[in-house]
């Protein structure tokens, strides 16, 4: 399995802006969100990239991306339909092929310098199935992402077979459906806004909208997806940063900076902080 | 057990216990560990005792006993073990030992319980959350969206049936039954809708749960029911369970998840967790609605509405699917789970069955095996919660379905009893597997089977047939507790008048005299229902003295409810009228401005609504009424339960100058509780040898005197008194019913009263051979029992008793106080208190804060008169009885009767076992002492003094005079309180003679100044006040008496003093104690005394 295309959703309506603000990364270049989307996609080896976005949005995007615009795809989502929806826009892009899939709202940084996609889609094309990154996350963050149930490959510390994907679940559908043995008491496993898909995904996204669905969910399609063929979790030591909450932004800057270049720097400068604040107390 | 533990002897039983008790700690399985402790309970409570080699007298270690009330149960049984060991085996012991197997395996199935339901997937997580930022749960959008600022939130509303259980399969829902025996825990449950009769225009669901978001960070709960209401500003509020009467509505909001258990005691903000669940600034409004079903229905009304809460609340965040409609499968397993969690929380619980409204139509719940996947796996055989199948047309059709609505009468009969004891007993006599009652439970099994091919094959007379068999069947043989003398009389009646057209008779729930079913044939329905109010209300009249009714009995209109529970968005977002009621006059005493504009919009919505809506038409007089509680109509009513306390206390010789002095002495302090006790450097000592006469084993010791009690029973010199001038608080319960008349236990085949009992065993006295004299016989009552006793007896034929009988009114009488906060303080934290399960004593807490708060707040010592005339006042002490015969005529009356009679036989209306033994009359009479008073070896449950040498002198010591609670456990005997009196020696203690009898003005000199020698006890009684639809609230008030058992501290008093056998000298203080006393034999012996009338 060779993974060649990316599909960026940047297309709910709340955070269209999100992908625009500008960060210094961890080279000590000032980009905007999306270029670092873009180059950590680009890194993993994806040729082709498309972004689903806004009506309209297309210009700012491109200019946001700068240098690499010539590469991208830009598809619009013409209605608000939910994220499955927007993922289910680009599939004209991806055809029957696999694709890697990014949100364009979350920045991810792992730790050995290797890229957090970049891993992703070697464990895809290794285990040659559907793969999605997902964190061991505690319950109190079950309303803000999907979160899978399932049991661990044998003889892998971070792989899991994926056996059901609820969006969103109260704690108690949780710890009635999602419990993963040997994960620490009240956590789940949550998506990390990592994926790498296979066109299946695209049939089943098309026929819960061919069936009038007004909001379609990516987990329904993936739950779907898990009970008719291999779909596995991928847990790594990463990070994610989503820039859409409160002091989202300053946290992945922070993050950024202090796994880059810049690090004795900012450090410097968050001490000088605090000390003044103590000083001024 | 039973047949090999009568067969076997003292040392093999004592061996068996041995190996018992070994196993039980060594077993890891759950219920062989319980089950070999209530063997161990059985062999020390019935077998053992009676077998030869074991003494009567023995001692109870003082620390034993607090270990058992501090729930330290495994240190006690070792502490009673060694003491077993080093004073040779005996009664004493035994009961203490007995109590405490007891308690222990109740406690462990208690503690499987509350793990299992701590551990059902869903529920595990509320109790891992700590932190308001922890909260998962958000109230879905649906509930926060308005179309303005200003407008209400969306209302949503939860309608849900109550359940019936149409087997009644021998109480097999109850949660220990089912973990251990799943293959027999099965119910045919209903869910129905109700209406009372002649009310209500048609049967719905009687229980409704509402909830919405608010526009201030508070949690505002409501009961509409209750008519209680309250804002919650913090956490720990939400955890105080009997503050108010909102604890079911606090309970639901923990077990849905809202406010997670395991945010008690995290002193987190409330507003924080509100921000969370609906964002900063906001709040949640829950509000409960029960549609005028009462109380003790029988048809777990309260676990319905905690279900439909708890559905509510999970639907509003949800944790169901559907914010509206019916719940999915899994979402009412979910709900039942939590309810049985809420119900743990609140210290309360009935069985796995109560929540099955929330399923629809006819359905089967069974026990479930535990499977690999149950927290209950390798503990217990079954699994906590049970499994719902639901009948559909094909297997319980439509026309079978109307035919049961158009045949069952279903009524609540107006009694209301606690049924947590039946439920124990159950339990226990399931885990003894005692050959009656497990066979009762196999036939139970049957009937169930019976019952559900009857509804397959469309035949409600069948059912009938099968529920009336199964209630005078497996039911009695396993609970003769369940039927009582007004339920049978009912179906007696009812069967002669509607003859083959009366179906059956079917007992809903824990007991009958509540909730009950009447199955008649379709033709007659209309007419049964009215002639089932009339027989009703004629039936409660009779008994009402004697047994305690809450309410006026009802016949509801029923309809089965094929939906379960169901959800809606009201519109407009309008909450149930009384909610108004209860609301709309604080909120319009406030100025306009500061209400939120929500409120004002929702008010004018109401007000328009009033104008508009039929149902409401009456509202604005409503809220007049409510806005001037002082108005007329209420005035009166007050008036005249002033006027009627004040003519009782008139009518009985109040003495208010007394009264006053009482008062002033207890609020300064100088009596009450702690006052009572005697000086604390007192010397009490137990007995010693020759101060009392053992008679314990009862004929064989006695035989030498029985020829000359014989002689004096023939000379006429003997008369009998029972003193029944007592409600009897703890058998009643402060009830207000009368005691002496409760037909309490079927004897001879028929339900008989206290006082029919003492009747029957003179009356076999005085047929002795050799005897031929009638016996005379005195029932001293008072103010609050005289009148019942009177009627009674009339209305019975004086239960057919030949010899003289007489009563003996009371002359005294006090008004109860309000408590002093300083007494209650010292009977909850001072007094050693038997703790309780740890959620059930958090609630008994909060209980005692809220009626400490309460005394202070309607005024330490002032006059109690927030109840029924009868309900405020009190006997002042059964020593006056006695003297009350003096003054009152009726000893003169005997006397000028009979001028032989000499001796007065004194005794408890409890004492069942007390007869006129010539035995013991002949000792008495050989003795020739003025006051002769029984006593018994000590049990555990014998608390409240005994037999001691007090400062030298040997007298009986009440239980409150005690300087220490230890003191108590080194006497070895209990005062029984039967006491034999010579009558010429006592009126020359009163300074009296036989003609002075006539001298009124004397005669109560004479008594007034031996009050003054005697001590004036303060006491707590708890005394229940009704109100509402069969709700009931227990007050503790304060009252004073003085004991009989006192005049044996008198110098001038000649005393003597004999141990009789238990069986003749224990009391009947609780109705607990019923189950065991029949059991062990001392109903039997009792019986073995009486002679019933022939007519």
């Amino acid at each position: 399995m060779k993974i060649s295309k990316a599909v960026i959703t940047a297309a709910s309506p709340r955070q269209r802006a999100l992908p625009l603000q500008t960060l210094v990364d961890r080279d000590g270049v000032q980009k905007s969100v999306l270029r670092i989307i873009v180059e950590e996609a680009l890194r993993a080896g994806v040729e082709e990239i498309a972004i689903v976005v806004c009506p309209d949005d297309e210009a700012a995007y491109a200019g946001a991306a700068g240098d690499l615009a010539a590469r991208l795809t830009f598809v619009p989502q013409p209605a608000p339909r939910g994220y499955g929806h927007a993922v289910y826009c680009a599939r004209d892009f991806t055809g029957q092929e696999p694709f890697l899939h990014l949100v364009g709202d979350h920045l991810w940084v792992s730790r050995n310098g290797q890229g957090c996609a970049e891993q992703l889609v070697e464990a895809a094309e290794r285990e040659a199935c559907a793969i999605s990154a997902v964190q061991a996350s505690r319950e109190t963050l079950l309303p803000y992402f999907g979160a899978v149930g399932g049991r661990r490959v044998p003889g892998r510390q971070d792989l899991y077979v994926i056996e059901n994907v609820l969006e969103k679940p109260t704690p108690t559908e949780a710890e009635q459906h999602l419990l993963v043995p040997g994960l620490r008491a009240g956590h789940y496993l949550c998506f990390f806004g990592l994926h790498v898909l296979t066109a299946s995904v695209m049939e089943l996204l098309g026929r819960a909208i061919r069936a009038g669905q007004e909001h379609v969910t990516l987990s329904q399609a993936l739950a779907e997806l898990a009970a008719q063929e291999r779909h596995l979790a991928l847990e790594r030591p990463w990070n994610r940063y989503d820039v859409g909450v409160q002091y989202g932004l300053l946290t992945a800057q922070l993050a950024l900076a202090l796994a880059g270049r810049d690090r004795e720097r900012v450090l410097a400068l968050l001490l000088e902080l605090l000390a003044q604040r103590e000083a001024a107390a | 057990m039973d047949a090999f533990a009568r067969a076997a002897t003292r040392d093999e039983l004592l061996a068996e216990c041995a190996e018992l008790d070994a196993f039980r700690r060594a077993s890891r399985n759950l219920y062989e560990r319980v089950r070999a402790l209530f063997f161990l309970y059985a062999i020390h409570r019935f077998h053992l005792p009676a077998k030869p080699g074991v003494a009567a007298r023995g001692f109870i270690p003082f620390d034993g006993y607090t270990y058992l009330l501090r729930r330290r149960f495994e240190e006690a049984i070792d502490v009673f073990l060694r003491a077993q060991a080093s004073q040779g085996p005996n009664e004493s012991v035994s009961s203490a030992l007995a109590e405490a197997y007891h308690r222990l395996g109740f406690q462990t199935l208690a503690d499987q319980v509350r793990r299992s339901v701590r551990s059902v997937r869903g529920n595990q997580w509320m109790f891992r959350l700590g932190h308001p930022a922890d909260q998962p749960l958000r109230v879905r959008p649906e509930l926060l969206a308005r179309p303005s600022n200003d407008a209400p939130y969306p209302l949503l509303m939860e309608a849900t049936p109550v359940r019936m259980d149409l087997s009644h399969s021998a109480w097999s829902d109850i949660f220990f039954l089912g973990m251990d025996f799943p293959e027999g825990a099965r119910v045919l449950n209903v869910s129905i809708d109700l209406g009372v009769r002649g009310r209500d225009a048609a049967p719905r669901p009687p229980v409704e749960a509402y909830f919405r978001v608010i526009d201030e960070p508070v949690l505002r709960l409501a009961s509409v029911d209750l008519a209680a209401r309250a804002e919650i500003t913090s956490l720990a509020e939400v955890f105080d369970f009997a503050r108010d009467y909102l604890g079911l509505l606090k309970a639901a909001l923990i077990a849905a998840g809202l406010i997670p258990p395991g945010m008690e005691g995290s002193e987190q903000e409330l507003t924080g967790l509100l921000a969370q669940l609906v964002g900063p600034g906001r709040g949640i409004e829950l509000v409960s609605n029960v549609n005028g079903i009462p109380k003790g229905s029988r048809l777990a009304v309260s676990t319905s509405l905690l279900a439909s809460l708890i559905a509510c609340c999970m639907r509003a965040t949800g944790q169901a699917h559907a914010l509206t409609g019916a719940l999915a499968e899994p979402e009412r397993r979910l709900v039942a789970a939590r309810a049985i969690l809420g119900e743990w929380l609140a210290g309360s619980g009935g069985g796995w069955q109560d929540s099955g409204g929330v399923w629809p139509g006819v359905k089967l719940i069974t026990g479930q095996l535990a499977g690999p996947d149950d927290p209950e796996y390798g503990v217990s055989r079954g699994r906590l919660l049970p499994g719902h199948r639901i009948f559909g047309p094909d297997e319980v059709g439509p026309a079978t379905r109307q035919a049961l609505q158009d045949s069952l009468v279903l009524v609540h009969g107006g009694m209301a009893q606690n049924v947590g004891p039946i439920l124990e007993m159950v339990t226990e006599k399931y885990l003894l597997r005692s050959e009656a009652e497990w066979q009762g439970r196999q036939e139970a099994c049957d009937v169930l089977d019976e019952v559900v091919a009857a509804l397959r094959a469309g035949d409600v007379q069948r059912i009938g047939a099968v529920t009336t068999r199964n209630f005078f069947g497996p039911i009695q043989t396993i609970i003769p507790w369940a039927s009582n003398l007004y339920t049978e009389r009912l179906i007696g009646r009812v069967r002669a008048e509607f003859g083959p057209q009366f179906w059956g008779f079917w007992m809903l729930g824990g007991m009958s005299g509540g909730g009950m079913g009447f199955i008649f044939d379709p033709q007659v329905k209309r007419q049964a229902q009215a002639r089932m109010q009339e027989l009703m209300s004629a039936g409660k009249r009779e008994v009402e003295a004697a047994l305690p009714f809450a309410m006026e009995p009802v016949v509801y209109d029923f309809a089965i409810n094929e939906r379960g529970t169901w959800a809606r968005l009201v519109e407009p977002a309008l909450l149930p009228a009384g909610y108004y009621a209860l609301v709309v006059p604080e909120l319009v005493r406030l100025d306009r401005r500061q209400l939120p504009p929500a409120r004002r919009a929702e008010l004018a919505l109401f007000a328009e609504a009033s104008r508009t809506r039929p149902e409401l038409s009456g509202m604005v007089q409503a809220l007049f009424d409510r806005l001037l509680p002082s108005g007329v109509a209420q005035g009166q009513a007050g008036d005249r339960g002033a006027a009627a306390l004040d003519a009782l206390l008139a009518e009985h010789g109040f003495d208010r100058v007394q009264h006053e002095q009482i008062r002033a002495d207890l609020k300064a302090g100088r009596i009450g509780l702690a006052q009572n006790r005697l000086p604390a450097n007192s010397d009490i000592r137990d007995v010693q040898p020759g101060d009392v006469f053992d008679a314990s084993a009862g004929a064989t010791s006695l035989a030498a005197y029985r020829e000359r009690g014989l002689a004096a029973l023939r000379a006429g010199a003997v008369a009998v008194v029972t003193l029944a001038g007592g409600v009897g608080s703890r058998w009643t319960q402060g009830a207000g019913v009368v005691k002496a008349l409760h037909p309490f236990c079927k004897l001879g085949g028929k339900h008989r009263s206290f006082i029919e009992v003492h009747l029957a065993k003179s009356r076999r006295i005085a047929r002795l051979p050799g005897v031929g004299t009638p016996l005379p016989h005195v029932i001293t009552t008072s103010y609050l029992t005289h009148a019942a006793i009177e009627s009674y007896l009339a209305a019975e034929n004086r239960y057919g008793y030949a010899g003289p009988l007489h009563l003996s009114p009371g002359r005294n009488i006090g008004l109860r106080m309000i408590p002093m906060a300083r007494d209650l303080r010292f009977a909850w934290e001072e007094m050693p208190q038997q703790l309780l399960d740890e959620q059930a004593q958090k609630v008994r807490d909060s209980l005692h804060a809220a009626l400490i708060a309460w005394a202070q707040q309607a005024g330490e010592g002032g006059d109690y008169t927030d109840n029924l005339p009868d309900q405020c006042l009190h006997p002042v002490g059964h020593w006056y009885e006695v003297p009350n015969m003096l003054k009152n005529g009726v000893l003169a009356r005997l006397l000028a009767a009979n001028s032989h009679l000499q001796y007065l036989m004194v005794h408890n209306v409890d004492a069942l076992g007390a007869d006129v033994d010539p035995g013991v009359l002949g000792w008495v009479i050989e003795q020739g002492a003025t006051f002769t008073a029984e006593v018994i070896t000590r049990c555990l449950e014998d608390r409240g003094g005994g037999l001691a040498r007090v400062d030298g002198r040997l007298r009986l010591l009440e239980g409150l005079a005690l300087p220490h609670e230890e003191d108590e456990f080194d006497l070895s005997y209990y005062n029984s309180n039967t006491s034999w009196l010579h009558i010429d020696r006592l009126l020359a203690v009163f300074g009296l003679t036989r003609a002075d009898l006539d001298d009124a003005e004397k005669v109560a000199q004479a008594v007034r100044a031996i009050a003054a020698r005697m001590p004036t006890y303060v006491t707590l009684k708890d005394v229940k006040k009704r109100w509402g639809h069969g709700q009931e609230d227990i007050f503790p008030v304060a009252q004073f008496e003085k004991l009989w058992g006192d005049m044996t501290a008198l110098p001038d008093l000649e005393c003597r003093f004999i141990a009789v056998p238990r069986r003749r000298g224990q009391n009947l203080k609780d109705q607990a104690q019923l189950d065991g006393w029949l059991r062990d034999g001392s109903a039997a012996y009792v019986e073995s005394l009486c002679e019933w009338d022939a007519a």
